[in-house]
């Protein structure tokens, strides 16, 4: 099977309308998100639209859209896209202590039946714990994964049977559940379900009730155990990554250099990285040296944290390292890049053709 | 201020169907019917006459045999320029925190045209499919602690929101995407229910409380309070509109529908611990013509909102101004087939409620 190719969706407003952008100004609009008075938590259905359309003309099959308390809803975020785009899929992020599984299965199903096969989820078991308080929940770490396992569980039943659910958990009873909209998609009962983080639980929660682990990207060499591991199982592995792809390997990194920080922006992430207790950060603020390969980069993450590890290079360069991933397993990645619309039509006109020659090679 | 006039949405495959039998719940809740199933089609066209005959908003009904109203909105509204959506939504299905960024999301992708139909719950065995055991009363407790979290973060002002409930607990909670609307910072809240519990609901955290229609007379003290405690009285009700009042008359007796319905709807009727249904119920079987628009026949099969308003557009524009002098400023209706119904009304009833009101004004208005 061919790779498939998702990219992030950019933030409310990150989208040019009016003329070019530079890298710059792209990354400091997405640092600045989470700051008061950006205007980024506004849902931009014009923006995104725009954005939408040149993902699906560059071949990216499905958009991330993420949670947290300083964003718009994924859900209804999907839901509103998916009137105003006509084939892109959507990934949406969601955490499992916020609503009931019953509630979350009859939205999901909802959105489905919009758009038939173009919905999946990324289920995460929490985040800080103040940012979990300040939804009301007060489990920690390693309870939320529990919890995590089962919600799915109850999800997966209103899939399966869409019928009569019965559950008696720790976390979750349901009594008779029924729900008569039905999960829309080609060939599946429910939805793909990625479920990311580093930690062993989170690798547990993806053999056991996902269809795709998400992690960081890493160098083939470092996830090859892991990949082997779970492809056995029959879980697939989508690699999170940020991609400059220039030219030649010389402007990738001169276009790298040139987003690094200049001023605090870098410090406000640092403080958020130290005060998350999730297994991803931790590992990503210890990395020493910068350059995990030739091509795998990781001089973003101290200062604005692990999803910004980038690979970077050549057009050649990257189609060769996309392949190399896909040889030790990894059948998926969700990339970023500055400004978003501009990588992703340079990655779409120049990486993904690419990547189909030597995949028909294979 | 004129009168207000929402409409309920079709349920899906609705607007396609010819008959009121067709529409039954009886039928609408089997595991076939294409209630379940989004109609954009459909609704679109609903949508499209609603805003051109002038009714303001339609009501989204929640249940597990209907797809999910925040999500109907959202995708609806894409396609929609001015008509509101009142979404019904139960409160103990999600965090308030996550309701409050859900309906603050929609506002920001529709133009802020979402306003909340707050239910407490619906039948036990209903409630515990979607993993809530609690009883009635509890019920209503948990929802005033739910919107009372709501309206602390619709406050806003950069505080962050600390509860420490019964119910709910929040620490320093933030939501960076705020309610989006021209005129608002917080939706417009329905909470409907006839128990003493949702009256109290309704004027401690909502802007209006929705009830069954009954007649004016019954309605005058309830409106009256209402108004006293600073909110509005919205009324639910179906109508139907004939150029002469005996057309109006046969053409609801055709709409009564056939034994075994009738038998099925009774039961599910009876399971209910609503007190909206019970009193519903009790006054179709005691009563049936309630006064001389007024009618509950349709009741024991249609549901406790299908209570009727039922004559010539000028008995119902009489009418409507009757229920205005009372104090009732909102109503959401019904009819058979929905969109034709609601052309009828939007055409033939609200010129002449327009009219009347401009009339009544302008004589307020000598003295």
């Amino acid at each position: 099977m061919n790779l498939r190719f998702h990219w992030m969706l950019p933030k409310g407003g990150e989208v040019s309308l009016n003329g070019p952008q530079t890298p710059r100004d792209a990354a400091n609009y997405r640092l600045a998100s989470t700051r008061a008075g950006s205007p980024a938590p506004r849902p931009d259905i014009p923006g995104w639209t725009h954005f939408g359309k040149h993902a699906e003309d560059a071949g990216i099959d499905s958009l991330l859209v993420s949670f947290s308390r300083y964003e718009p809803d994924p859900i209804l975020v999907s839901a509103a896209l998916g009137q105003t785009t006509s084939k892109l899929g959507f990934i949406a992020a969601y955490r499992s202590g916020l609503m009931k599984p019953t509630t979350f299965v009859q939205q999901l199903n909802t959105v489905s039946a919009f758009m038939p096969g173009r919905l999946s989820i990324n289920i995460v078991a929490g985040s800080s714990t103040a940012e979990q308080r300040g939804y009301g929940d007060y489990l920690a770490h390693d309870e939320r994964y529990a919890r995590a396992d089962e919600f799915l569980a109850v999800c997966h039943s209103f899939w399966r049977t869409n019928g009569d659910v019965n559950f008696d958990g720790k976390y979750y009873q349901v009594e008779h559940g029924k729900l008569h909209t039905p999960f829309f998609a080609r060939e599946r009962g429910g939805p793909e379900i990625y479920i990311s983080g580093h930690s062993e639980q989170a690798e547990q929660l993806a053999r056991s009730k996902g269809t795709c682990l998400l992690r960081v990207a890493d160098t083939p060499e470092h996830l090859h155990a892991a990949v082997a591991r779970t492809r056995k199982l029959g879980i697939e592995v989508c690699l999170r990554m940020c991609v400059i792809c220039r030219p030649t390997r010389q402007e990738a990194i001169a276009a790298a250099e040139s987003l690094l920080p200049e001023d605090d922006l870098g410090q406000y992430e640092r403080s958020v990285a130290v005060k998350n207790d999730s297994q991803m950060y931790r590992e990503a603020s210890q990395v020493e040296n910068r350059w995990l390969s030739p091509l795998l980069w990781t001089g973003f993450v101290p200062h604005y944290g692990p999803v910004w590890t980038t690979l970077l290079g050549s057009f050649d360069d990257i189609a060769r390292a996309l392949i190399e991933y896909k040889k030790i397993g990894v059948t998926q990645f969700i990339m970023s890049g500055w400004p978003e619309l501009d990588e992703v039509v340079t990655f779409g006109s120049e990486v993904v053709p690419r990547v189909r020659r030597a995949e028909a090679r294979l | 201020m004129s009168l207000r006039f929402h409409w309920m949405l079709p349920k899906g495959g609705e607007v396609a169907m010819q008959t009121v039998q067709e529409t039954s719940r009886v039928l609408t809740t089997k595991s076939t019917s294409k209630a379940s199933l989004p109609d954009m089609e459909g609704w679109l066209k609903f949508s499209r006459c609603a805003e051109e005959v002038g009714i303001e908003s339609v009501l989204m009904s929640f249940s597990r045999y209907e797809p999910d109203t925040l999500v109907i909105a959202a995708a609806l509204g894409q396609a929609t320029k001015k008509l509101k959506f009142i979404v019904a939504y139960r409160t103990g299905f999600m965090q308030p925190a996550t309701f409050v960024q859900q309906v603050n999301t929609l506002s920001g992708l529709i133009d802020g045209r979402v306003a909340l139909n707050i239910v407490a719950g619906s039948s036990t065995e209903e409630q515990r499919g979607y993993g809530d055991f609690l009883d009635h009363d509890e019920r209503y407790a948990r929802a005033d602690e739910f919107l009372e979290i709501c309206h602390a973060f619709w406050r806003g002002n950069n505080e962050e929101v600390v509860f420490d409930g019964k119910y709910f607990k929040v620490e320093s909670g933030h939501l960076s995407t705020p309610f989006m609307a021209p005129d608002r910072k917080a939706p417009e809240i329905y909470v409907s229910g006839h128990s003493e519990q949702a009256q109290r609901l309704a004027q401690r955290r909502g802007d209006c409380w929705l009830r069954l229609i009954d007649t004016p007379e019954k309605l005058a003290p309830l409106a009256m309070r209402s108004r006293e405690q600073g909110i509005e009285l919205c009324l639910r009700l179906c109508v139907i509109c004939r150029p002469t009042r005996a057309e109006a008359i046969a053409a609801a007796r055709a709409m009564l529908p056939d034994e075994e319905t009738e038998k099925q709807e009774r039961k599910i009727l009876s399971s209910s611990d609503s007190q909206t249904l019970k009193q519903a119920l009790a006054a179709a079987d005691e009563v049936g013509w309630m006064n001389q628009n007024l009618w509950a026949g349709l009741v024991p099969f249609y549901g406790s909102s299908s209570i009727t308003l039922i004559g010539s557009p000028e008995e119902l524009a009489e009418a409507f101004l009757a229920y205005k002098t009372v104090g009732i400023t909102q109503f959401i209706i019904s009819g058979w087939p929905k969109l034709e119904e609601m052309n009828i009304f939007g055409r033939e009833v609200i010129p002449l409620v327009r009219e009347r009101e401009a009339r009544k004004f302008a004589a307020d208005c000598r003295g």
